[in-house]
């Protein structure tokens, strides 16, 4: 195979992973710190996709620029789902953890809503953000680099190290990772569990927020998006290990380039299939992925 | 739960438990409906209803009692399905053998799958359950032939007309497909039943409820768990059979869908998982809902049913966590003590 | 001591850079309440799990009326006639108490109206004929540690394990436990200890056996091996023991 080819599948695999690796950070987070696993991410990225969209077509407003809706709006949504649809559910436990059964259930439901709610106000039809700039495209030696995607790639990496510098150092993220480690343990020593859990979920979505407004300028957009994102997050999130944030980038990146060489050589029917097939495999071989703890 | 308390069954003055004589009675005067009523609709509904009650039983065989969430379930109906119909067109052969062959493929796969997977606890189950299905589903819906089997991708198959007959299992009426499905849902429920008081089901149940205490107590959980998935995976495919032979018409989409497993586990969930009848009562409950949205709103609003669906799943999960047939059988016993039927 | 129902030699076992348990031998005869003792740390569950098949040993044997169970499965070791509680007693949470006792029936025969017979007499055994509708979950601890005990008695060994007994009962509920277990003994049935609860152990055992950092320490009668310095040593350390000599 053309060496230029390939080498130009890969890059465009590290971007696009990259950006499949920043949608699924907040999926990482929210497990890692609550172990609820948000079977409505994607359906939380559907609508911000939306947000972003209806921004540009009612108001004029550059994709770009939605970030300043989306964010807050996002962030607003997940504090409200968590404070009030999960947190009764986590009140009732009395063990340490939720049962991670009725948590899934629980947001299986909140898809459910989503999903079908958008798809009886928006219908069933495909959408898109038409800007009427160009951007210039770098390029990388010979390999022009996409500069939305580049944007979006570049973006995961920041919110990735952002959020990994801000965990370890801010007063609000050690309070998370005490949180994480022992809920009971952190309300004892005065810290506000609900209050966390709900600023987690919030900030879950809220990257979320951003993603939706960074890939609107190149995504088609139709309610059922969120479902093919949130199963590519699942798949992300267990390579890259769950609760893991570099792991998230890490493994977006890895199902991206493989996405990206395999479609080269087979259907994209098979890449689907194999790409479920190395889930799958990662669960039954290595279940804490490649960047989490044993 | 009360509700699965085994002492002390209240008997009847003839000596059989009260819940069976309840049993008969409502499916013996279910039964009675298609005689009664000539309404198409209503018969259609029913069968949907008895239907869906048949799948969630099916699922909640295994999964109410082992206590996992399987959301792979419509792989097998779509096994079941696909087997039927292509022994029919292509071999010729009766749907009602074609359905055993479909069922016994079925429980082949899920073994094969559920041995290694079943070592997997909580959501990792759950999403490697969607995993597998989706990838049948996937690879079904972008195969045209395979070696030489026309599986016709996604545009699905279609049952070639036979005529009112028995052996082709096509009716021109409605009336022969509600009593075949309400047979197979007692025989369903007969069969949950019955495993709920054998040995098996007290491993299974064993085992959802502590592993390592259920291993200390001598039960090894993998031939357990095997075995109630195999005959879950099993009675699900003849349901998948059940559905094509009813529409005449098979696809990926529909029979082998991850809408077809959330129907399933949300029926029995919000029905109340690990009991007899729970499943019933979810379909009973749920059904009529998507059927309605489907029918009288047409097709204006396409989502509506599945919105209901997540409100109520939602609402269950935090009110009801043991299923709406929880507070029902706390009702029965309350009645039952006060015949002072209790030694 | 007449007949030894179970024999362990030499059993080891590492975790990564840490000697859990070494080269442990000893033995508990026919009809005995052995007490398995040591601090905190000593490596007496892990012990207790390599017997009763929860841990694989990598190396020595575990003969049990004489046949190797070794690195045999949980389920297995049960069948073979070693039935165990746990350290957190683990009751099956959403089935009532006659169905949890019943559950450990089905061990040994498939006799439903057998089983049921069984599991009725083992409540009132326990003492909790009045319970036996209710949800484990709804239990007091005490009664679920009780629970568990007939439910591994439902499985009819010949040896029960016990990993202890008594933590975090009042006084009249060990009080309670030790009785029980006494019955137990009675019914002809070995019992194996882990405590670390002295004074529990010292009442109820025929015979103690003390481990310290993997290691068999002391072998004997109660009141002999409680006044023995290495015992002492482990348990105290060592300024205890010289301040006393």
């Amino acid at each position: 195979m053309d060496p230029l080819i390939l080498s130009f599948a890969v890059v465009n695999g590290v971007l696009l992973g990259g950006i499949y690796g920043g949608v699924a950070l907040g999926l990482s987070l929210i497990f890692g710190v609550l172990r609820v696993v948000n079977f409505a991410h994607g359906s939380f990225l559907m609508l911000s996709l939306y947000i972003a969209f209806w921004c540009w077509s009612l108001l004029g407003l550059d994709p770009y620029l939605s970030v300043f809706v989306t964010v807050p709006a996002m962030f607003g949504l997940g504090y409200f789902v968590q404070s009030v649809i999960i947190s009764p559910l986590i009140r009732r436990e009395r063990a340490l953890v939720v049962e991670p059964l009725s948590a899934l259930l629980l947001t299986a439901g909140v898809f459910l809503v989503l999903d079908n709610l958008a798809l009886m106000a928006f219908g069933p039809n495909v959408r898109a953000v038409q800007v009427d700039y160009y951007l210039p495209s770098p390029m990388l030696g010979p390999i022009p680099l996409n500069p939305q995607r580049l944007i979006g790639a570049l973006a995961a990496v920041l919110v990735a190290l952002g959020l990994s510098w801000w965990l370890r150092h801010s007063h609000m993220g050690r309070a998370i990772r005490a949180t994480a480690q022992n809920r009971d343990a952190a309300a004892l020593s005065g810290i506000n569990v609900p209050f966390v859990y709900a600023v987690t979920f919030g900030i879950g979505c809220a990257v979320l927020g951003l993603f939706g407004s960074l890939i609107a300028p190149f995504m088609p957009i139709s309610p059922s998006i969120g479902v093919a994102f949130g199963i590519k997050s699942f798949i992300v999130v267990v390579l890259g290990g769950l609760g893991s944030i570099p792991g998230c980038i890490v493994g977006g990146m890895v199902i991206g380039v493989f996405e990206a060489v395999a479609s080269q050589h087979i259907t994209a029917t098979s890449a689907a299939i194999g790409s479920l097939g190395l889930f799958i495999l990662i669960l039954l071989v290595r279940p804490q992925g490649i960047m989490g703890r044993a | 739960m009360n509700t699965r308390t085994i002492t002390a069954t209240p008997r009847s003055a003839a000596g059989l438990p009260l819940g069976a004589l309840a049993a008969g009675l409502g499916f013996g005067c279910v039964a009675l409906v298609p005689l009664l009523v000539d309404d198409p609709f209503l018969i259609h509904s029913l069968i949907m209803v008895l239907f869906f009650a048949y799948m969630a039983s099916s699922w909640n065989f295994l999964c109410g009692y082992v206590g996992q969430l399987s959301l792979g379930h419509a792989m097998f109906s779509g096994v079941g399905g696909y087997v039927s119909v292509l022994m029919f067109t292509q071999l010729g052969l009766s749907p009602w053998i074609g359905m055993l062959f479909g069922g016994l493929l079925a429980a082949g796969l899920s073994v094969l799958i559920g041995y290694p997977t079943f070592r997997l606890k909580g959501p990792y189950f759950t999403l490697t359950t969607i995993a597998f299905a989706e990838i049948v589903r996937i690879w079904v819906e972008n195969t045209n032939d395979f070696i030489g089997v026309p599986l016709k991708g996604a545009e699905g198959l279609v049952v070639p007309a036979a005529g009112d007959s028995l052996w082709a299992f096509q009716f021109s009426s409605k009336t022969p497909y509600f009593y075949i499905i309400l047979a197979m849902l007692a025989l369903v429920m007969l069969a949950t039943r019955l495993m709920e008081r054998s040995k098996l089901g007290y491993c299974l149940k064993a085992v959802r409820g502590d592993r390592d205490a259920a291993e200390a107590l001598g039960i090894n959980p993998t031939p357990s768990t095997l075995a109630a998935l195999a005959i879950s995976a099993f009675m699900t495919a003849l349901g998948g059979s059940f559905y094509a032979q009813f529409f005449r018409y098979i696809n990926p989409e529909r029979n082998m869908g991850l809408e077809l497993s959330i129907d399933m586990a949300v029926m029995t969930i919000i029905g109340g998982q690990g009991t007899v009848a729970g499943p019933l009562l979810g379909a009973l409950i749920l059904t009529p809902i998507s059927e309605m949205a489907r029918s009288h709103l047409g097709g204006g609003l396409p989502g509506l049913h599945l919105v209901v669906y997540g409100l109520v799943l939602m609402a269950c999960v935090l009110y009801f966590p043991k299923g709406a047939i929880a507070p029902l059988g706390r009702l029965a016993k309350r009645l039952t003590d006060r015949r002072g039927s209790r030694p | 001591m007449t007949t030894t129902i179970l024999d362990v030699q030499g059993i080891s076992k590492r975790f990564g850079g840490v000697q859990a348990v070494k080269d442990l031998s000893f033995s508990v005869g026919k009809g005995e309440i052995l007490g398995l003792l040591g601090p905190n740390g000593a490596g007496k569950t892990t012990a207790f799990n390599m017997i009763a098949g929860y841990l694989r040993p990598d190396t020595g044997k575990v003969l049990f009326e004489g046949k190797d169970i070794a690195g045999k499965r949980p389920w297995d070791v049960c069948k073979a006639g070693i039935a165990r509680t746990f350290q957190l007693s683990k009751p099956f949470g959403d089935l009532n108490v006659i169905e949890n006792l019943m559950v450990g029936g089905f061990c040994r025969t498939g006799d439903r109206a057998r089983i049921r017979e069984r599991a009725e007499w083992m409540a009132d055994f326990l003492g909790m004929g009045r319970q036996r509708e209710a949800e484990a979950n709804n239990l007091t601890a005490f009664d679920r540690r009780k629970l568990e005990l007939g439910r591994a008695l439902c499985t009819e060994p010949r040896l029960l394990l016990m990993d202890e007994v008594v933590a975090g009962a009042t006084p009249s509920e060990a009080g309670e436990m030790v009785e029980l277990v006494r019955r137990i003994r009675d019914m002809g049935i070995s019992v194996l200890i882990v405590e670390h609860v002295m004074k529990v152990i010292m009442s109820l055992s025929d015979r103690v056996v003390v481990l310290d950092y993997g290691e068999l320490i002391a072998d004997g009668e109660p009141q002999r091996v409680v006044a023995e310095p290495r015992v002492l040593k482990a348990y105290f350390g060592e300024r205890y023991v010289q301040s006393r000599a």
